[in-house]
């Protein structure tokens, strides 16, 4: 280990502009953190085309191969949750506080809902209606709901984050160029 | 708010990108770290190294199956630097403003009763 380096006391301070572009190089490096912390749009389309091929493995004819599209559809989702989501922590794991933290467990619990309440309900009810292939519509309509919604839970993860790092920053103004 | 407190340690161009990037994180891998500041992992190391004996960084070690992962969190006393040095950030911009508006005002005045 090196020799210890102590902080000096103040005397050398940055001019206005040095220490505004330092404010500056501060928020864009939380932008990055938090970036990295969410999880990228073409996950939501990988989960939804997931979805959609278990639908249609439910509702096509011979078993051989409704069993094999299932369980290619299944283990597509398996590894989408249990690789993707663990990769992004491994990386970075951003700071939140209880509050904030809570918000985002039951937005992404809410997010879960809302897919299976649609996906669920749309099934029901066209198998009721005698509607062909209702497993398969009803998996596109959930896959569309999770494409749609994913990206607001993430933006709204973004805000939350952000409106934390800000606070954390003791409400200091945006700086030019971020978001 | 932090109390302001200019930190020489902190105000280093990497390490500023370092510990801004660690205060938003509970801990980052070394390798996120090093990709994402594009540093490389001597230079990396001897930043972490300043910055964990001035008691502002913890470095912690483990395993994942064989492969050893280094991963690196803010302390409390660099949490608390950190702020510092934020607040003390903010103070200059405030008083450059300040010291700019009332230079504007000077000029306008003089502007006006040069006509």
């Amino acid at each position: 280990m090196s020799g210890t380096q102590q902080p000096q006391p103040a005397g050398t301070e940055a001019t206005g502009a040095e220490a505004a572009a330092e404010l500056a190089e501060i928020q864009r490096r939380h932008q990055q953190v938090i970036k990295t912390a969410l999880v990228p749009v073409w996950y939501w389309w990988a989960y939804a085309v997931a979805i959609v091929a278990y639908g249609v493995g439910r509702d096509i004819r011979g078993s051989a191969v409704k069993a094999t599209v299932i369980t290619l559809a299944v283990l597509a989702m398996v590894v989408l949750s249990a690789v993707m989501i663990p990769e992004v922590r491994r990386r970075v794991k951003v700071r939140l506080d209880p509050q904030p933290q809570a918000r985002l467990t039951a937005a992404v619990i809410g997010l879960i809902i809302l897919v299976t309440l649609v996906t669920v309900f749309t099934a029901v009810a066209l198998v009721a209606a005698r509607v062909p292939y209702p497993v398969t519509i009803a998996c596109a309509a959930g896959g569309a709901v999770l494409v749609i919604a994913g990206p607001l839970v993430n933006r709204y993860l973004h805000k939350l984050m952000l409106a934390q790092a800000r606070q954390q920053m003791g409400g200091a103004p945006q700086a030019a160029g971020t978001p | 708010m932090s109390t302001a407190r200019f930190d020489e340690l902190i105000h280093a161009p990497t390490r500023l990108a370092i510990v801004s990037l660690l205060a938003a994180a509970q801990w980052a891998d070394f390798k996120y770290i090093r990709d994402e500041l594009g540093l490389s992992d001597s230079a990396l190391s001897k930043q972490l190294s300043t910055l964990e004996s001035a008691g502002y960084v913890q470095i912690r070690k483990s395993f994942v199956g064989k492969y050893p992962r280094t991963s690196a969190s803010l302390s409390p006393a660099g949490r608390q630097a950190f702020e510092q040095h934020v607040a003390a950030l903010q103070q200059i911009v405030a008083r450059s403003q300040q010291n700019g508006d009332a230079r504007s005002a000077a000029e306008a005045a003089r502007g006006i009763l040069g006509r």
